[in-house]
């Protein structure tokens, strides 16, 4: 073969992420947030550049799960400031984060279980569908066209997560893999602009992993989604995410490109030297 | 191809015994029939009068029978329409709904009191004015449902569902307090005629008897029944019954996808309210209204216990089990018991129903992967 | 008879020719389905053709020529037969290859075949392709099918399919002489040229490409098509292997000639779904698909009422007793005729249809033995299945069984035009209307398996029963003695073990030992299912594998096959004295078992040695380690202390006695 058919192999996929400097689409301020005395979060800022994959570390209880909840709008701080798309905030409800074009998975998949895997992925639609109510009452007309027209955007990410065997199927009797991979789909389903990932490939196996990598890649290619994802195998970070930013005790302790954060003395003091 | 199954003699003793109490049963009744054909147990025995007299008299009187079977048919569609309510609430905010018997009876008095009051103050009486009265009550229903979700519901949002239960309670003495203030404490009198309810007798000759059957009966068999149609339509066909599905599933993934809770708790309670109304109407009509209609409140908890707390199949078959379960024990085993054990009695069928089918009528084992 | 007339219609000795003629002849009838996001996409005749010429010349452009071999790399997709058919009409010649092959295994076929492009279904394919790249040195360029999660790629040597389609047909319609052109060098075309190559996944050593020529592979499908009288009309659900002959036969070859409509199943996890939703016509599947197929329905009546169990137990009785003579047109009391037929209505057309069997005319199995029971089953509800013995080097068909004579333990009598001759050592040699030219670039190979007067070995020993019927033993090198001079054929008794549900794989030792050893793998969906229900927790294959009470249970099913071959006066001395559960399942990723899912012997001689001398050396258990391969290509090791149970054997002459004391 010659040498320019070696050199056909896949361009570095960091190649289509932002340069350093991208355009910032959320920026948390020192944000703060406690339950009762608890103090979860103390005085994080950072920011999650636009089509970035951000990953956010840190040994449990660092309030990283937390700090989703508080761009998601379940958790509202008592003290910092939230700027989304341009738009600043210290406390925004959840359904007026999912209309502003945040979408999430959930640690422990939060799934819709008595209904199948299309009812599920298009309950992610549910923002987008635009007939009123006495619309729905009549299926005919412009709301069952809408429907179609819904119907078809579901089935792509149907295709897109080869989840077409189960596509009928009651969510709750999959396998997790499956369960994940579902509510993947059910946040791709609201067509966000930012992602966000609870430890997507908790309790996977390696090929689930490696599937979930696949699919979290594709997405950004595909939709140019901005993905912050909390996750708990370093191979999976370091591999995946542009930035990583650290938390310890709910305060952040470094924040750079995963190489940067990998050299970071108080990361591995804190973290990896405890994780091993 | 017995054999690709294997070792196929262990599912078999599996089976069996899930079967046990049911052959136990069996057997049991077997015998006693038995020994009723041989005269060891005869006339005046406990055991004969339990198990052999009403057979007896059932098969001497089927005219009866059928009578019996509609009056607990009709009940048990009453009963239904309340453990419907209940399901619906519990379903999509968790809350075991104590005030939904009030309900029936706060909807009910609405109505007519709403009738009486434009009556009074000279609006022309009929079938105008009642379905004006109608329009009036539900508005009051959607305002009670908002009211609901504003003061109650919201606040108390991720609290333990005892406090929510208790919360209800509350709920059940604010209403009564609050309906006695506006409509008096004296039973009121439903207005059948104006809402254009039937009101005749039709008697039947069959089986060699008589079957009489009032027309209001086969009105609320048929209103219910639509009105439970019309529920199941709207909660599997359209959006707001898929959020609903969405949000009894899971709250916190119902949030992250966009869809309010309060809003669906307000068409919760909404429909609730609609459900009651049409309860109590029904109910109002073949007695009066007043506080004491509360009680059959207390029918749908076995309603409840043996259809399932979420499931809305459960809600309209165990109605009917329970309404003609005890209408049959009533007339054929109450008088063994000096009578009036209806109160009592749909408890010991949820129970004997339990029995055979741990899991409630439409319960299955739930086996979640994790 | 008019169905005959519409076979013949078609003339052309070539693939290309012949669907040129169904584009003239029925340019709107469906050619080609294909199920995408969750709707069944068509194609006609008509429609194929555009598509057809546009890739082709898009081949064209990209250098491919006559006699250029092109490879096809992926699941059954229209697109991939589309370029199968492309390259055809360039008188090139396609190379399928299967799609699961780890790189190493790929990069063999593709540098063997001197592959110039490979037409890839995915992404996934591409990486395999890109990953071994540098060392193909013919190859030029790589056109994808799904072009998701590829735009990336620098593209110099990359190309979409549809792009590469979208750029013809501008070219096309500037210079409408191209495909005058096209179709000009498709009648020129040459029916005696190489028309594909299909490697045999060969159960020992590298695979061979065995080529195959249009004009006898079209002459054997017609032979076939007249045979099963398959018309346009009928439908099949491509859903085997592309790169295997039973595909490019049964499919392909079959449904260029009769022109039947060709659907792919959505993925192959879908595959029981579309077939439901096609209702395909006429069916294949290898018994090993049929019996996993008979195991869900099982497991899932399990879970049925007792009312429903009862019925489809009752009905099953019923059909065993009399749905064959049924099926075969033989006699049957009105009585039971009458519940057969009511039956049909509760239970037989119901799971037929849940299989998507419902409009099924003709089925075949083949591949390896068929239980008689499992036959029996699909037979018994009156699905018309058949067995037929072929190989890659006859294009499929050396015997099949023509309707009303179907018996579970022969292949039925030589296919038609097809010679059949069994020499002393009992090897059966043919001589068919499709049989293959020679094995790419190993002519050595060629003469060694042909014959001067043109027939070709199979290797496999057989013979004709008193009716004419083909019975296959084993293979020919694989019969052989035990050290006392009694028969032992492997093969045989591993049939005999693989019949039962709990017995997924068995290998047999004993050729010049003194008595006959196995090892055995459980399925763990049966089993699993049994452990499930009977409270007997397990976290792996291995744990599983090792219990004592699945020892018990494969023991019990052991002495079975003993008492059976106790019962066989040629075999009595083979029964198996020793066996073990072995502690992983044989895999084609360890090199264990063939693409096909064929048991490599030798390699697993070679590979679990130490257990194989502890058969023979009296040791209760043995400690292994073993490499496995992940399906991601990385290695592990797995190792674990196999245990080794004795089991009586049955006196030759008593077995009748206690055969009947079985019953």
């Amino acid at each position: 073969m010659s040498d320019a058919m070696t050199r056909m192999a896949p361009a570095d996929v960091t190649m289509a992420a932002p340069a350093r400097d991208g355009e910032v689409l959320l920026k948390v301020e020192d944000v703060s947030l406690s339950f009762g005395g608890v103090k979860a979060i103390q005085g994080v800022s950072f920011d999650i550049r636009k089509g970035e994959i951000r990953a956010i570390i840190g040994p449990n209880g660092a309030g990283k799960t937390s700090m989703l909840n508080v761009i998601n709008g379940f958790y509202h701080p008592q003290q910092g400031r939230i700027t989304f798309k341009g738009n600043v905030r210290s406390a925004m409800r959840p359904h007026e984060a999912a209309a502003g074009g945040i979408a999430r998975t959930f640690q422990n998949v939060a799934l819709f279980k008595g209904m199948s895997t299309i009812d599920n992925i298009m309950a992610g639609r549910s923002l987008k569908m635009k007939r009123g109510f006495g619309w729905q009452l009549w299926r005919g007309g412009p709301a069952l066209a809408e429907d179609v027209a819904h119907r078809r955007f579901v089935e792509g990410i149907i295709d897109f997560l080869e989840i077409q065997a189960i596509r009928k199927q009651p969510v709750g009797r999959l396998p997790y893999g499956l369960q994940k991979r579902v509510e993947l789909g059910r946040a791709l389903a609201m067509e966000p602009d930012l992602l966000l990932l609870d430890e997507p490939m908790a309790g996977m196996n390696v090929e689930e992993k490696e599937d979930m990598c696949r699919f979290i890649l594709d997405t950004r290619e595909q939709f140019g989604t901005t993905i912050a994802l909390i996750e708990h195998d370093m191979g999976v970070v370091m591999d995946l995410s542009d930035r990583v930013v650290v938390l310890d005790y709910g305060r952040k302790i470094a924040d750079g490109t995963p190489d940067e954060v990998k050299a970071d003395q108080s990361v591995i003091d804190a973290y990896l030297g405890v994780a091993h | 191809m017995s054999d690709a199954v294997i070792a196929k003699g262990d599912g078999d003793a599996a089976r069996w015994r899930k079967a046990l109490p049911a052959l136990a049963t069996l057997g049991a009744l077997a015998a006693i029939v038995a020994a009723a054909m041989t005269g060891v147990i005869a006339r005046g025995n406990l055991v004969y009068d339990v198990f052999i007299d009403p057979f007896i008299a059932i098969a001497s009187l089927p005219d009866l029978f059928v009578q019996t079977v509609w009056e607990g048919f009709v009940a048990g569609v009453l009963y239904a329409l309340i453990a419907l309510g209940f399901v619906l609430i519990y379903k999509a905010s968790g809350v075991f709904n104590f005030a939904q018997g009030i309900m029936v009876v706060f909807a009910a008095l609405t109505l007519v009191g709403l009738y009486e009051f434009m009556d009074n103050a000279g609006l022309p009486a009929g079938g105008f004015l009642a379905l004006l009265a109608l329009v009036l009550t539900l508005a009051v229903m959607f305002a009670l449902a908002v009211t609901v979700e504003r003061v109650v519901l919201r606040p108390l949002v991720n609290q333990p569902e005892i406090i929510l239960f208790m919360a209800t309670f509350g709920l059940t003495y604010v209403l009564i307090g609050f309906g006695e203030m506006v409509f008096g404490g004296n039973p009121k009198v439903m207005i059948t005629q104006a809402l254009g309810l039937p009101t005749g007798v039709s008697d039947f000759a069959i089986l060699g008897g008589r079957v009489s059957i009032q027309h209001l009966d086969v009105a609320a068999a048929i209103i219910a029944t639509t009105m439970i149609a019309c529920l199941a339509f709207f909660f599997q066909y359209t959006r707001i019954g898929r959020a609903l599905r969405a949000v009894a599933d899971s709250h916190k993934a119902a949030l992250s996808v966009g869809i309010t809770l309060n809003q669906i708790w307000i068409v919760v309670w909404f429909a609730a309210g609609i459900v009651a109304l049409v309860t109590g109407i029904m109910w109002g009509a073949r007695s009066d209204v007043s506080f004491a209609l509360d009680i059959i409140a207390l029918k749908a908890l076995p309603v409840l216990i043996l259809g399932g707390f979420t499931s809305i199949p459960g809600a309209i078959i165990g109605g009917l089990i329970i309404g003609i379960g005890e209408k049959l024990g009533e007339f054929y085993w109450g008088p063994l018991f000096g009578n009036g054990i209806e109160t009592w009695f749909a408890y010991i069928i949820a129970l004997i129903f339990l029995l055979f089918r741990p899991h409630g009528l439409f319960g299955e084992k739930i086996i979640e992967r994790i | 008879m008019a169905e005959k007339a519409v076979v013949d219609q078609v003339v052309g000795d070539t693939f290309a020719k012949l669907m040129l003629e169904h584009v003239r002849l029925r340019p709107q009838r469906i050619a080609m389905r294909w199920k995408d996001l969750g709707i069944w996409q068509t194609w006609t005749w008509a429609e194929t053709g555009e598509e057809v010429m546009t890739f082709s010349l898009g081949l064209k452009s990209l250098g491919v020529a006559h006699g250029d071999r092109v490879a096809i790399i992926g699941a059954n997709r229209p697109r991939l037969y589309w370029a199968i058919l492309a390259a055809q009409a360039l008188g090139a010649v396609p190379v399928p290859v299967y799609a699961d092959a780890v790189a190493d295994e790929m990069s063999y076929v593709l540098d063997h075949a001197e592959v110039k492009v490979a037409v890839v279904q995915d992404q996934e394919q591409v990486d395999k392709v890109l990953s071994v790249a540098e060392r193909l040195p013919t190859l030029k360029h790589i056109v994808y099918d799904n072009e998701r999660g590829l735009r990336a790629y620098d593209h110099t040597h990359l190309h979409s399919f549809v792009a590469l389609q979208q750029t013809m047909r501008a070219r096309i319609a500037a210079e409408p002489q191209l495909g005058a052109a096209w179709k000009k060098a498709i009648a020129d075309g040459k029916g005696s040229d190489p028309s594909i190559v299909l490697y045999t996944s060969g159960t020992t050593g590298r695979s061979k490409g065995v080529v195959l020529s249009s004009e006898r592979s079209i002459a054997a499908a017609r032979d076939t098509v007249a045979f099963d009288r398959l018309t346009d009309a009928d439908e099949v659900v491509c859903y085997l292997p592309l790169a295997w002959v039973g595909d490019h036969y049964l499919s392909y070859a079959q449904g260029l000639v009769a022109g039947f409509c060709m659907s792919c199943p959505e993925s192959q996890a879908t595959v029981q779904d579309d077939l439901r939703e096609i209702g395909p016509t006429f069916y294949f599947a290898p018994p090993r698909t049929l019996e996993a197929l008979l195991t869900r329905v099982m497991i899932r009546m399990e879970d049925a009422g007792a009312l429903k169990q009862a019925m489809f137990k009752f009905f099953l009785a019923h059909a065993r007793r009399w749905g064959e003579k049924v099926l075969d047109g033989g006699d049957v009391p009105a009585g039971a005729r009458l519940l057969y037929w009511l039956g049909n209505l509760l239970i037989y057309a119901p799971l037929k249809n849940v299989l998507g069997f419902s409009r099924i005319r003709t089925a075949y199995t083949a591949g390896e033995a068929i239980g008689p029971d499992l036959f029996a089953f699909y037979r018994s509800l009156g699905i018309n299945l058949k067995q037929l013995y072929g190989q890659t080097e006859a294009f499929l068909y050396v015997t099949c069984q023509p309707d009303g004579q179907i018996r579970s333990d022969t292949v039925g009598p030589a296919a038609p035009r097809v010679d059949i001759r069994i020499i002393d050592s009992g090897e059966v040699y043919f001589r068919s209307p499709g049989q293959f030219i020679g094995y790419l670039k190993d002519d050595d190979k060629t003469a060694e398996t042909m014959t001067p007067d043109g027939y070709v070995k199979t290797g496999d020993a057989g013979f004709f029963d008193q009716d004419g019927h083909l019975k296959i033993i084993d293979r020919a090198k694989d019969v052989g003695q035990l050290r006392n001079g009694s028969l032992y054929a492997p093969k045989y008794i591993e049939n005999k073990l693989k019949f039962f549900p709990n017995i997924r794989e068995a290998v047999a030792f004993g050729q010049d030992q003194d008595f006959v050893t196995a090892f055995i793998n459980i399925d763990l969906t049966a089993v699993g299912n049994w452990a499930e229900r009977n409270n007997l927790a397990y976290s792996s294959y291995q744990e599983l594998a090792g219990h004592p009470r699945i020892y018990e249970m494969i023991a019990a099913n052991l002495d079975e096959v003993n008492r059976a071959l106790a019962g066989e006066p040629r075999m009595a001395g083979a029964q198996i004295k020793r066996f073990l559960i072995l502690h992983k399942e044989l895999d084609a990723d360890d090199g264990e078992m063939t693409r096909t899912q064929k048991v490599r012997r030798s390699f697993v001689a070679e590979r679990y040695d130490p257990l194989i001398n502890a058969l023979y050396s009296g040791k209760t258990e043995c400690p292994i380690a073993t490499e496995v391969t992940f399906e991601d290509g990385r290695k592990g090791m797995l190792s674990a202390v196999v245990k080794i149970q004795d089991l009586t054997l049955f006196p030759a002459a008593s077995a009748a006695a206690y055969r009947e004391a079985a019953e």
